[in-house]
C-alpha cells in the first residue's frame, strides 16, 4: 500500500516535470521564433544601407612602356585589353597572367593615337583620333565560349571603318573625340581639331552622312571637353571658362545649339552622361564633380538643373566612368585619387586617396562589379567593386529624392520599369502613408460603430437582443478577408461609384432622421415610455431610417441632374479638383472597417461587461441615471479595455493584406483625399514579390517593408497588451 | 421539526410604535425572483423614522431582498415580480410616476462589500450630489466635508482628499461609502451587512458611525450578527423563509420574544 502510494507520487512528479518542460518549450519556442523572424528580417534588409567596398584582386605587369590610352574588361573579369598610343592592342588573361592575343590598328608611319572614346556603355566598340587627322573605329571583342573544359573567353579585334577629316592630314591633330552608336546602328562622332569643333553623323537607315562645323556656335570660348549621349540625341561641350553648350542632334539635317550656361569658374576637364542619357556628370580643373539633368521649367521647356555637387577631388578630374548598370560612376583625378559616387543619392560610397601615381586608363566591368586601372608604370590593377544596393540608403528609402525627369525632390515608389536604363525609385514613405491612410479611414468608420454598438449591447439592450447580436458580429470576424476584399473591390466599389449621390445623401439623412426619431421619442411622457418593453426605442427609430432610404431613392437622381450636371463624381473633379477613383479609400474604409469591427466590438463589449457590477450598483444607488452611470462610471472603468480593443483593431488594420490589395488600386500616391486609392505596405509586398529577384535591391526593400510592418504591428499590439495589463491590475481588487 | 412561522406583529409592539412616525410601510408585499418561488411572502412592516432598525434571520430568509426593495435595487435583476405596496413617506414607490433617481437619492444604500469608485476620495463623496445636479464647487466642498465628518472619516482623510479611494483600508472604504450615501442628504440609509467583511476594530468603528447617525437618519441595517443587531438597533425584525416572524423593539425581542421561533433563533438553537 505504502509503496504503491510512493510509486504514484513519483509518477505524478514525473508527469509534472514532463508537462512543465513541454509547456516551457512551447512558450520559449514562440518567443524564440518571433525573435528569429525579427533577426531574419533585419539580416535580409541590412545590406541595403551597407557602404560600398573595393578590394584589390590582383596586379599584373603589361611588360611595355608604351603609353596606354584605353582599357576594357570582359563581363567575367577574366580578360582585359590595353590599347597603346602606337595602335597596338593586347589582350591579357588576368587569371593566368598571360598575353593571349595581340593585334594592331593599321596606322601610317609616325601616326599616333591622340584621343579615344568608347561608343556604348559596357561595349567593346571605340573610335580613335590620330595626329594625322584620321578617325578610326574598331572593336575589341571578348566573347565567352563554352566547351567541355568550361568557359573560355575568346579575344579578337576588328578594325571597322575609318575616315580622314582633311587631305593635308599631316598637321591635323584630333585633340578630343567623342563617339556613339545608337540602337539603330547610326554612328556619331564629334571631335576637336585645330581649335574647331566638328560633328559627323552616319545615318544607318538612309545610308547618308552629315558633317557640320559647330565652331561658330561656341564663339570665343575655348572647348576643353566634349561628350555625346549614348543614344546620341545630345552633344555636350565644356569650355575652359566653365561653360556648358548643349547641342540637339535629333534632327540630322539641322543640328541646333539648344542652351548654354555656366557651371563653374574652372575649366571643364571631364564630361560624361550616365545610363539613361539624362544625368550629365561634370568634372572640373578644381576637382569639382557635379550632376545636372534636364528639368521641365515653368515655361514648359527643359533646362539642365544642378542636382548634386559631390565630394570634390583635390586635383583636376581627368576621367568619369559611368556604370553600365545603374547610376553609379567612378571619378578619377590627375593624382590617382578615385571616388565611387551614386548620382541619385549624392553619396560618395568609396574613396581611394591619391597615390601620386597617375592613372593612364581605367574601365568599369560590364556588370559594374569590377574595376581595371592602368597606372603610369603600365601595371594592370584589377579590383572587385562590392556595391550591391547603391540606389538605397536612409535618404532614398525615407526621404525626398530628386529623380531624373521629376520637377522636384519627391517621395516616389516605382520599383520596376520597362528598360535597362530605368532607375528603381524605392521610397517607402508612400507605402507607410498608404498603410496609415487606410488604417485611418478604417478606424474612422469602425471605432464609432464598434464602440457605440458595444456600449449599447452591454448596457442598454435587452438580453435577448444581445444574445443574437454578439455572435452575429463575432461571425463577421470569421469571414475570410479575401472575400471581403473581393466584394469590396469588385462589387461594392462599382456600385458605390454608380450610386455615389445616394450614398452621400444617405450619409447625411440617416443621422439627421435618427436624431429626429430620438427627439420624437423624448416627447412621449416618461411615465408612458417606461411601459414599453426594453428595446422599443430601437424599433421606434427604424421607420425613420427607412424613411431616409425612401427620401434618398426619390430625390437622388433629380438632385444629381439639377445640381451636379448628372454626375457628382464628374462635378467633384471639375469644381473641386477631386479625382474620384473607383477603388478608393472610402471603399477600403468600409471593407477594412468591416474586418476590424468584430475585434473592437468583442473586446470593448467584454471590457464594458466586465466593469464590476458593484460599481454600477453603487452609482445607481446614489440616484445616477443609466446614462450617467455609463458615462461617469462604466466608460472610464472600461476605457483601458476599449483602448486596447482599438489598438488591436489598429494592429489588424495595419497588417491586413487582402482587402487593401483588392480594394485600393495599389497606387503609391500620397494624397489624403478619401476618393483616391493608396498602396499599403502589406499589399506592396504581395504585389511586388514576383518582380523581385532573390537578393536584389527590391527583394531586400520588401524585406525592409516587412520589418517595418512587423515593428508597427508589434508596437501597437504591445501597447494594447500593456494597457490591458495595467487595467486588469487596477480593477483586480473588486 | 415543524416550524410554525405564521406569526403577526404583537399587540405590544404596536403600542410601542404608536409613538413613532412611520417612514416605510409595506402592505402585503410579495416578491418573486422566479415566478414559481416567492422570496418575500405577505410582508407587512412599519419602520419608524430616525431610528435604527435591524433585520435579522438565517441566510436566505429574505432580509436583504426586503432591504433592496426599499430603493428598488432589485429592479436591476431581470424578470422579478413585485406584489403589494411599499410606501415611503406615504408614497407608493412602485407607482409609475416615481422617478427611480429621486427615490434612490432619498433612500441611500451601503453595500455589504465596500465599493468605492476608482476615483479620488473627494470625487467619490461628491458623486451623488453631482449626478443629482449640484455643480457649485463651494457647495460641493461643504457637502463633502460634512459627509466625511458624519461618517467619522474626515480626520483620517482631510489631507489626502485627492488620493485614490482605492488606497484606503477596508474599514475606511466602507465608511467612505457611508459618507458617499450621506452626501445625497437622504432620509433613509439602507445598510446591507455593512460590517460583514471587516475585522472587529473596523466593525466597531462602523457601529460607532451608525450610532452617530441615530436620530438624524432612518437607518435600516441587515445583519446576520445578532450581537450587532442588539448593540446598534432600536428595533429589530426577525425574518424566516420570506416571512416576517416578529418585529419589536430590540430590547423586547432579545429578552422576551413573542414567538418560540424567535426564541430558538436568538438562543442559537438553529441559524
Amino acid at each position: 500500500m505504502n509503496t504503491n502510494n510512493q510509486k504514484y507520487k513519483q509518477k505524478v512528479t514525473r508527469a509534472n516535470t514532463i508537462a512543465k518542460m513541454i509547456i516551457s518549450f512551447g512558450g520559449y519556442g514562440v518567443i524564440a521564433s518571433i525573435i528569429l523572424i525579427l533577426l531574419f528580417l533585419v539580416y535580409e534588409s541590412m545590406p541595403l544601407i551597407f557602404p560600398a567596398d573595393i578590394t584589390k584582386d590582383q596586379e599584373i605587369s603589361s611588360n611595355s612602356n608604351e603609353k596606354v590610352l584605353l582599357t576594357g574588361i570582359d563581363r567575367y573579369q577574366e580578360v582585359t585589353y590595353l590599347l597603346y598610343e602606337n595602335g597596338g592592342i593586347k589582350f591579357f588573361n588576368l587569371n593566368e597572367n598571360s598575353l593571349i592575343y595581340k593585334d594592331s590598328l593599321q596606322l601610317n608611319d609616325g601616326e599616333k593615337i591622340i584621343s579615344v572614346d568608347k561608343g556604348k556603355l559596357g561595349d567593346e566598340l571605340f573610335s580613335v583620333g590620330t595626329n594625322s587627322g584620321r578617325i578610326i573605329t574598331a572593336g575589341a571583342i571578348m566573347k565567352p565560349q563554352y566547351n567541355r573544359g568550361g568557359r573560355v573567353i575568346n579575344a579578337s579585334f576588328k578594325q571597322d571603318d575609318q575616315f580622314g577629316i582633311s587631305d593635308s592630314s599631316s598637321n591635323t591633330i584630333i585633340k578630343k573625340i567623342t563617339f556613339s552608336e545608337n540602337e539603330d546602328g547610326s554612328r556619331f562622332w564629334s571631335w576637336l581639331a585645330n581649335a574647331r569643333l566638328y560633328i559627323r553623323i552616319y545615318d544607318a537607315d538612309e545610308g547618308e552622312t552629315y558633317n557640320y562645323d559647330l565652331t561658330s556656335f561656341i564663339g570665343e570660348e575655348k572647348v576643353s571637353n566634349i561628350t555625346l549621349s549614348y543614344q546620341a540625341e545630345k552633344l555636350m561641350v565644356g569650355t575652359e571658362d566653365g561653360e556648358i553648350f548643349w547641342f540637339d542632334i535629333t534632327d540630322y539635317e539641322d543640328v541646333q545649339l539648344k542652351d548654354h550656361w555656366k557651371v563653374s569658374a574652372a575649366s571643364i576637364t571631364s564630361l560624361s552622361f550616365l545610363i539613361g542619357d539624362n544625368s550629365l556628370i561634370i568634372g572640373t580643373e578644381k576637382g569639382e564633380v557635379q550632376n545636372w539633368f534636364p528639368v521641365r521649367s515653368q515655361e514648359n521647356v527643359f533646362k539642365f538643373n544642378k542636382i548634386h555637387e559631390f565630394k570634390s577631388h583635390s586635383s583636376k578630374v581627368v576621367s568619369i566612368l559611368p556604370s553600365p548598370r545603374n547610376r553609379n560612376f567612378v571619378t578619377i583625378d590627375s593624382k590617382g585619387g578615385i571616388k565611387l559616387n551614386y548620382s541619385t543619392t549624392n553619396a560618395t560610397g568609396l574613396e581611394i586617396e591619391p597615390t601620386d601615381k597617375k592613372i593612364q586608363a581605367a574601365s568599369l566591368s560590364p556588370k559594374a562589379n569590377g574595376l581595371i586601372l592602368i597606372d603610369e608604370d603600365n601595371n594592370i590593377g584589377k579590383y572587385f567593386v562590392e556595391n550591391d544596393h547603391p540606389e538605397t540608403n536612409i535618404q532614398t528609402l525615407f526621404g525626398k529624392v530628386w529623380y531624373e525627369g521629376y520637377e522636384e525632390p519627391e517621395f516616389v515608389w516605382q520599383s520596376t520599369g520597362g528598360s535597362d536604363e530605368f532607375e528603381s525609385k524605392l521610397s517607402l514613405i508612400p507605402m507607410i502613408f498608404g498603410t496609415l491612410k487606410g488604417t485611418f479611414y478604417a478606424m474612422l468608420f469602425s471605432i464609432p460603430l464598434a464602440v457605440l454598438a458595444a456600449i449599447y449591447v452591454s448596457q442598454f439592450s435587452t438580453k435577448k437582443f444581445a444574445q443574437v447580436i454578439k455572435p452575429t458580429i463575432e461571425i463577421m470576424a470569421a469571414l475570410p478577408s479575401v472575400v471581403i476584399g473581393f466584394l469590396a473591390g469588385l462589387y461594392f466599389s462599382p456600385l458605390l461609384e454608380q450610386h455615389l449621390m445616394s450614398v452621400f445623401l444617405n450619409m447625411m439623412l440617416i443621422p439627421i432622421l435618427f436624431v429626429v426619431a430620438v427627439f420624437v421619442w423624448r416627447q412621449i411622457p416618461e411615465t408612458t415610455r417606461v411601459r414599453f418593453p426594453q428595446g422599443a426605442d430601437l424599433i421606434f427609430t427604424l421607420p425613420f431610417v427607412i424613411m431616409a432610404f425612401v427620401i434618398t431613392a426619390v430625390i437622388s437622381t433629380p438632385l444629381e441632374l439639377s445640381m451636379f450636371d448628372g454626375s457628382i463624381s464628374q462635378w467633384m473633379y471639375e469644381e473641386m479638383g477631386v479625382l474620384y477613383d473607383q477603388r478608393n479609400s472610402f471603399v477600403v474604409g468600409f471593407a477594412l472597417g468591416f474586418a476590424v469591427i468584430p475585434i473592437i466590438f468583442t473586446i470593448s463589449e467584454d471590457a464594458l461587461s466586465n466593469v464590476p457590477k458593484s460599481l454600477s450598483s453603487a452609482s445607481f444607488a446614489l440616484g445616477a441615471s443609466k446614462w450617467q452611470t455609463v458615462i461617469r462610471i462604466i466608460l472610464p472603468a472600461a476605457a483601458g479595455g476599449i483602448f486596447a480593443a482599438v489598438m488591436l483593431g489598429l494592429g489588424r488594420a495595419i497588417g491586413e493584406t487582402m482587402i487593401v490589395l483588392m480594394a485600393t488600386g495599389n497606387t503609391p500616391i500620397m494624397d489624403l483625399s478619401p476618393f483616391n486609392g493608396f498602396r499599403a505596405m502589406s499589399a506592396s509586398i504581395a504585389v511586388e514579390i514576383p518582380e523581385a529577384p532573390v537578393d536584389g535591391t527590391l527583394y531586400r526593400v520588401l524585406f525592409l517593408t516587412a520589418l517595418l510592418l512587423f515593428v508597427f504591428t508589434f508596437a501597437v499590439n504591445s501597447i494594447a497588451a500593456w494597457i490591458g495589463d495595467r487595467l486588469r491590475k487596477k480593477y483586480a481588487r473588486f | 421539526m415543524v416550524i410554525n412561522i405564521k406569526g403577526s406583529v404583537s399587540s405590544e409592539t404596536k403600542n410601542e410604535m404608536a409613538n413613532e412616525n412611520i417612514i416605510i410601510e409595506t402592505k402585503d408585499l410579495n416578491f418573486y425572483y422566479t415566478p414559481d418561488k416567492a422570496a418575500l411572502i405577505d410582508v407587512n412592516i412599519q419602520i419608524p423614522e430616525k431610528k435604527v432598525t435591524a433585520f435579522i434571520g438565517p441566510s436566505g430568509c429574505g432580509k436583504s431582498t426586503l432591504l433592496r426593495n426599499f430603493n428598488r435595487m432589485n429592479d436591476l435583476i431581470p424578470d422579478i415580480k413585485v406584489e403589494g405596496e411599499i410606501l415611503i413617506e406615504g408614497q407608493n414607490i412602485y407607482d409609475p410616476s416615481v422617478r427611480l433617481e429621486d427615490l434612490r437619492k432619498k433612500v441611500g444604500m451601503v453595500f455589504q462589500k465596500s465599493n468605492p469608485f476608482p476615483m479620488s476620495i473627494w470625487e467619490n463623496v461628491a458623486f451623488g450630489p453631482k449626478v443629482n445636479g449640484e455643480s457649485n464647487i463651494s457647495n460641493l466642498e461643504e457637502i463633502v466635508e460634512a459627509s466625511l465628518v458624519q461618517a467619522d472619516l474626515w480626520r483620517e482623510v482631510k489631507d489626502r482628499l485627492t488620493d485614490s479611494a482605492l488606497d484606503l483600508s477596508g474599514g475606511q472604504q466602507q465608511r467612505l461609502c457611508i459618507a458617499r450615501a450621506l452626501a445625497n442628504k437622504p432620509d433613509i440609509i439602507l445598510m446591507d451587512e455593512p460590517a460583514s467583511a471587516l475585522d472587529p476594530i473596523s466593525t466597531g468603528k462602523i457601529e460607532e458611525t451608525i450610532d452617530e447617525l441615530r436620530g438624524k437618519y432612518t437607518v435600516v441595517i441587515v445583519t446576520h450578527n445578532m450581537q450587532q443587531a442588539a448593540r446598534v438597533s432600536d428595533y429589530t425584525a426577525f425574518m424566516m423563509v420570506g416571512e416576517l416572524v416578529e418585529f419589536n423593539d430590540t430590547n423586547t425581542l432579545f429578552t422576551k420574544p413573542d414567538k418560540e421561533l424567535t426564541e430558538e433563533y436568538i438562543t442559537g438553537r438553529f441559524g
